[in-house]
Formats: structure tokens, sequence, C-alpha cells
């Protein structure tokens, strides 16, 4: 009976999302939903529309890697910045304390703010229209997750099993070595943490804000031009999932790597 | 020093990690004055930013400029707080159904991950295709947004309560409603503010951001004109000024409402609330009592 409870608990869990999303998509094909919402069909396409735009799209794959290489940039550079300033503070706590307050407020800044003064600054450097974009973009990426990596892996790094950190110091171990052998060990699993609130708010800012850019390329800039100026939502939703798509992608990957990486801890 | 005044410390660190900001900020402005043959349009100093808020000579439809910054911003940011209580009340709601119900929470969990990873604040034009009202898609997105980090982080509250504490409500034969409102509701308390700390500046962010969609004297629209030089362009200056302070107020603000509505007393209160609840069960109180009159 207990067998039979805890596997019902397992089907039941994958079978009920499943089921509100068969309900929800044919609620989309009757066009159902175009009356509850009382809108003109076109602006809720159809999945077949939708996947018929894919098609209509000349340049995908240049519009997604403008975007992405934002995105895995700024992820890296935020998270090697936002640790190294994690371990600073570790070591340093006065040195590090008001940079991890700083960095926090800046992600308090919304991003429609953020974008437009590195794109203004990013005109002091020498490069293309193109380039200066992406470097704005980066940037912008960058600081967002370094707020969630500096924060996260902080804690993971002072968060450390009680009187781990003297039992390292009764064997004469110096500050570099308990970070070595102790805090950064320790704070593995958070930095896992850290990207998993990271890449969905790393997608959001790149694609949000591509919308305050001069260039024309990037999945956000397309959704704000088919939608805002052309009017074909069916493009625009398409791209809408193109986003989804790259967001759920990269979670997916770092799922693996955290199953790799700490399959071997308890 | 750090071990006798910690908040001192962090404050001192804080100030000199401010000052160096603004010096880094300083050399970018005097890097522009050398490159460019109109550096306020890139990069202005500081200085030229505080005081473009007291230049009374930039004029909007006939009224001075800062003041109508001020007024888009007071009217951006009241539609964003519509947003953002509609957005807690539907979060709060749906976390206690979720815990309540474990059907609904199998149901609306994998969309609530799901969500998390559609740009919502992206999606801000089809949003408002579909209401056909600047208004109402601001207050739907920013309620989207504060929404999803109020519930999830809710829920992980209700999650975190130790096996001990049910128990003691088990011997105490406390009711649902009860255990709801001694245990799960303050236990849940740090985390639904964390929650709030985190969508705070997103509706913020969201209100702005459709307010770009729809232009005119509206916080975003101010951003977009005057990015294009018109009437000044220290108007984007004082708009970001403020998207920044209201940013970060916001943010404070949460953390502040925080400290008042959990204050750490739960170890002052809790054989008082346990006897509470055992009088309202009619157990016998006053043994129990008495036992600890005895020991003392």
């Amino acid at each position: 009976m207990k067998l039979i409870k805890s596997k019902w608990n397992i089907i039941s869990s994958f079978l009920y999302p499943i089921l509100l999303a068969v309900i929800l998509i044919i609620l989309l094909q009757t066009g159902a939903l175009v009356k509850i919402f009382g809108v003109k069909p076109n602006i809720l396409p159809k999945i077949n529309v939708i996947a018929a735009a894919f098609g209509d799209i000349p340049d995908l794959s240049s519009q997604i890697w403008c975007t992405l290489q934002s995105i895995i940039l700024g992820l890296f550079l935020g998270s090697v910045l936002g640790y190294l300033l994690a371990v600073l503070t570790a070591m340093i706590p006065i040195a590090g304390k008001g940079g991890i307050s700083l960095i926090t407020a800046f992600n308090a800044i919304p991003i429609v703010a953020l974008t437009p003064i590195f794109m203004k600054m990013s005109k002091l450097i020498d490069l293309d229209s193109e380039a200066r974009c992406i470097l704005a973009k980066t940037v912008v990426v960058t600081l967002v997750t370094m707020s969630s990596m500096s924060i996260t892996s902080y804690r993971g790094l002072t968060e450390t099993k009680p009187f781990a950190d003297d039992l390292l110091q009764s064997y004469a171990c110096n500050k570099f070595k308990i970070l070595w052998k102790l805090r950064i060990p320790n704070s593995i699993p958070s930095i896992f943490t850290a990207l998993k609130i990271g890449i969905p708010t790393a997608v959001i800012t790149a694609v949000v804000s591509e919308y305050f850019l001069e260039s024309q390329m990037g999945i956000g800039k397309q959704i704000k031009i088919q939608i805002g100026t052309l009017f074909s939502y069916s493009v625009g939703w398409a791209y809408i999932i193109v986003a989804c798509i790259m967001g759920i992608g990269l979670y997916a990957i770092l799922m693996l790597v955290q199953y790799i990486t700490l399959k071997h801890r308890k | 020093m750090m071990k006798k005044h910690p908040k001192l410390g962090g404050f001192i660190s804080l100030i000199c990690w401010i000052v160096g900001l603004i010096i880094v900020w300083e050399i970018i402005a005097f890097m522009c004055d050398m490159k460019f043959n109109h550096p306020e349009n890139y990069i202005p100093h500081i200085h030229q930013i505080i005081a473009s808020f007291f230049d009374t000579s930039v004029k909007i439809n006939n009224h001075a400029a800062t003041l109508t910054v001020l007024e888009a911003a007071g009217g951006t940011l009241l539609r964003a707080l519509y947003g953002f209580v509609i957005g807690i009340v539907i979060g709060f709601v749906l976390a206690l159904l979720m815990d309540l119900c474990g059907a609904i929470e199998k149901i609306a969990f994998p969309y609530l991950m799901l969500l998390q990873m559609v740009p919502i604040i992206g999606m801000a034009p089809i949003i408002f295709a579909i209401t056909g009202d600047v208004n109402k898609s601001r207050i739907i997105i920013a309620a989207i947004l504060t929404f999803y980090p109020v519930s999830t982080n809710t829920m992980a509250g209700f999650k975190s309560i130790e096996k001990e504490k049910y128990d003691l409500m088990d011997i105490c034969s406390a009711n649902k409603f009860q255990l709801y409102w001694h245990t799960k509701f303050p236990a849940c308390l740090p985390s639904f503010f964390t929650g709030l700390k985190i969508s705070a500046p997103l509706a913020i962010t969201a209100s702005v951001l459709v307010d770009t969609l729809q232009g005119g004297t509206t916080l975003g629209g101010l951003i977009s004109s005057s990015l294009g030089g018109k009437p000044s362009y220290f108007i984007f200056w004082q708009v970001v000024v403020i998207c920044a302070v209201v940013g970060v107020g916001s943010s404070a603000l949460m953390g502040l409402l925080e400290k008042i509505f959990c204050p750490y007393r739960h170890g002052k209160r809790s054989i008082g609330t346990i006897l509470a609840i055992r009088k309202e069960n009619k157990m016998n109180v006053k043994e129990e009592i008495e036992d600890e009159a005895y020991q003392k």
C-alpha cells in the first residue's frame, strides 16, 4: 500500500502539470483563450502559426548568438569577480563588506537606468556600434550576476561547520590554508545556488537591456521591433520562446554540471 | 576595530567603496571631457548632475523640468505599488494554497520554475497588446514579477520548519488554524521579506519599462526622449538618479519592515504561546504553571 502511494506520488507530480499544459494548449488551439481574454486572434496565435513563424526568421542563429554571447560572457565575468569579492570579504572583512553592500545596491537599480549609462560610457572606446552594444550589455549582465554570486558564495565561505575553523587553527594552518582547505570546498554548493539565481536574471537582463541599445540585433530588440512596430505577433512569440529555451538550456547545463561535480559529496 | 564595532567597520568600508566609485566615475567624466566636443551628452560630472536638479531654465511643456520628472516619478511609482501589492497578495495566497494542498503544489510548482525562465519584462509589448491599456499592463507585469519571488520564498519558509515544532503543536493538539497562526506564519516571515526585497526593485523596473512603450511625460518616456537630447540630456540623469534612489530605497524599506515585523523574539514568546494554545483547547494549564513554579 505504501509502495503504491509513493509511486502515485511520483506519477502525479508529472501528471498534474502535464494535464494543465494539455488543457491550456487545447484552449489555445480551439480559440477559447482568445475569447476569454477578449483580444484579436493574431495576438495569441496558435502553436502551428508560431512554429511556422520560425521559418520566416532569416537570421535566427545570428540573433541568438548576439544575445547569448553577452549572457555567457557576463555570467562568467560576473561569477569570477563576484567570487573574488566574496573571498576578499572572507579574508579581510573590512575591505570587502562595503563592496558587497554597494554591489547589492547596484542590483536594486532598474536595468532600464543601467543600460543607457554603459551605452554612453562605451562611446569612449573606439569600436563599431555593434561591438559597443554587446560590450554595454555584457557589463550590465556582469553586474547583475556579480551581486547574487558575491552574497551567496560569501555565505558559503563563512558558514562552515562549527569548530572546523578552530580545528584547522589548532593544526597551525594559516589564513590561506584555511581558505584553500576549508572555505573554498565549503562554498562550492553555494556557487551553484548563486548561478541558479543568476542564470534567469542574466537572460532577462540581456533581453531587456537590448530595448535600450542602438543595435538592431538580439532577441530582445527583435521582440520589441516585431511586436511594437511591425505588429507581427507570431514572430514575436517565436522570439519569446527562443528566449525561454535559452534560459532553460543554460539551467539544464548548470544542473548537469552540478550533478557531476557534487556527485561524490554526501 | 572590526570586532569591537562591526557595524562601524562595515560603514567605513562602504564609504571607501563609494568614494572609489565616485573617483572612477570622475575619471571617466574627465576622459569624456578630453575626447568629445559636447561631453555632457556622454558622461557628465557628478556636480553637473546635482546642479541640473536645481536648474529651472530647462522646461518640459512650460513646466520646470525637475518638477515634471518628480511628478512623473510619483505616477510611475504609484502604479508600480499597485502591481506590487497585488503581486504580494497573489504570491502569498498561492504559497498558502500550495502548502495546504499537495495537488496544487504539484500543478503549480513546475510552472513557477518555468515562469522564472520566461522574460516577463521582455513580454511587455505582448501584454500591452493583450490588455490594450498601459496602466493595466503595467500593473499586471509588476504583479507577475512580484508574485514569483514572494511565493517561492514564502514556500521555502513554510518548508523550513523543524519537525520538533510540529510535534510540539501536536502535543498541544493545535488545530490547522493554530498551527498556521502560531508556527507557520512567524516561520515564513523572514523568507517572505527576502522575497519582497527581491521583488520591490523589479516592480519598479517593470513600471518604468512599460512607460517607454507609452512615451510622454512618464519616467520611461522621459528616458527615451532625453536620450535623443530633448529637451536636455540631463533629464536622463535625473531619471536615472531617481530610479536608483527609489530602487535601493524600496529594497531598504522592505528590510526595515522586516526588522519591525519580525524581530528575533521567538524564544521569549514560545512558552506563552504554548500555554495560550493549550488554554484555547481547554487543556489543563493550571497544572503546568504550578509545575513550572515548583521547578523554580
